[in-house]
């Protein structure tokens, strides 16, 4: 059956989650466009490269589709999807060993099309982080989910995750203590 | 609960958010779930094929295993000369029940290996 773009528009979430679970694409192309932000900006914040964040996002999306059978609970499709996109990032990154992924993106950390200057000095700060350091950062200030979530999302132990947390907060503060100096300078 | 967090850098990651309103990302997806569909149906359409090709080879030597099997399976293993008794013993008396306890011993004992 097909369904108006605006009516689709104006239909709350779980609405859109049972019509795709029954294949219907228009409903699932405006969850798609519903979500896409809040995804691709936690892709950009995992990868610090646009390009690679999008296709890693498109990725989820699809995967998303894939599945939507198994998302019993219409509300639960944040958490749900979220879980997508780390498990794509953290096969991605099993996928691409770091000395391969160093060759292959030394001119990718320069790819940020559609990235706010702040977008891209946060980007640059996480690169300094280590993989795990960095993910645990983001979900915790990005997804702002507690040590407990990112335990049981990363499957850290959570010793580590509060380490990653402190050490990793200590040194984005350093890298970008001019953004903390300018705030201080407009009081 | 959290604790530790710089409420500088929170503001940071904040302000760092894009918006993508466009419909083009959607729709992006929606064209490679597209493809991709095409391409499973085709994948299964020529698998279907082959399937349909390959039973129209085999048919006949099929047809002909299974004529021998129903004439074979139900063959008794000792001749007994009462009719009414061979009846009632033809489910243990036969080529069949001996090849199916044959399969339940081997399951049984590969499973007693496996488990």
């Amino acid at each position: 059956m097909r369904y108006s773009k605006d009516l689709l528009a104006k239909s709350p979430e779980s609405v859109l989650v049972g019509l795709s679970r029954a294949g219907n694409r228009s409903a699932f192309a405006e969850l798609v466009t519903r979500r896409q932000t809040w995804i691709r900006n936690l892709m950009r914040r995992c990868c610090g490269d646009s390009t690679l964040a999008d296709d890693l996002s498109q990725q989820v999306f699809m995967q998303a589709w894939r599945s939507i059978r198994q998302l019993h609970d219409a509300e639960r499709l944040g958490p749900w999807l979220k879980r997508l996109a780390i498990n794509m990032w953290l096969q991605y990154k099993r996928r691409n060993d770091p000395l391969r992924a160093a060759d292959e993106h030394t001119d990718t950390n320069t790819s940020h099309q559609d990235q706010t200057s702040v977008g891209m000095d946060l980007d640059r700060a996480l690169a300094t982080l280590a993989d795990e350091a960095r993910l645990c950062i983001v979900l915790s200030y990005h997804e702002r989910m507690t040590h407990a979530e990112i335990e049981s999302l990363t499957g850290l132990p959570l010793g580590t995750i509060k380490s990653h947390i402190r050490r990793g907060t200590k040194k984005l503060q350093e890298e970008l203590s001019a953004y903390a100096e300018t705030a201080e300078e407009m009081k | 609960m959290n604790t530790g967090h710089d409420p500088k850098l929170m503001a940071l990651f904040e302000e760092a958010e894009a918006e993508f309103g466009d419909t083009a990302f959607a729709e992006d997806i929606m064209r490679v779930i597209d493809g991709q569909r095409r391409k499973t149906m085709l994948v299964w359409s020529a698998a279907m094929l082959v399937g349909i090709a390959c039973l129209s080879l085999v048919a006949s030597p099929v047809v002909t295993a299974l004529g021998m099997a129903t004439e074979l399976l139900p063959t008794s293993l000792v001749s007994i000369e009462s009719d009414w008794l061979q009846k009632l013993l033809a489910p243990i008396n036969s080529i069949a029940a001996a090849l199916a306890l044959g399969i339940l011993a081997i399951r049984k004992f590969i499973r007693r290996i496996f488990d």
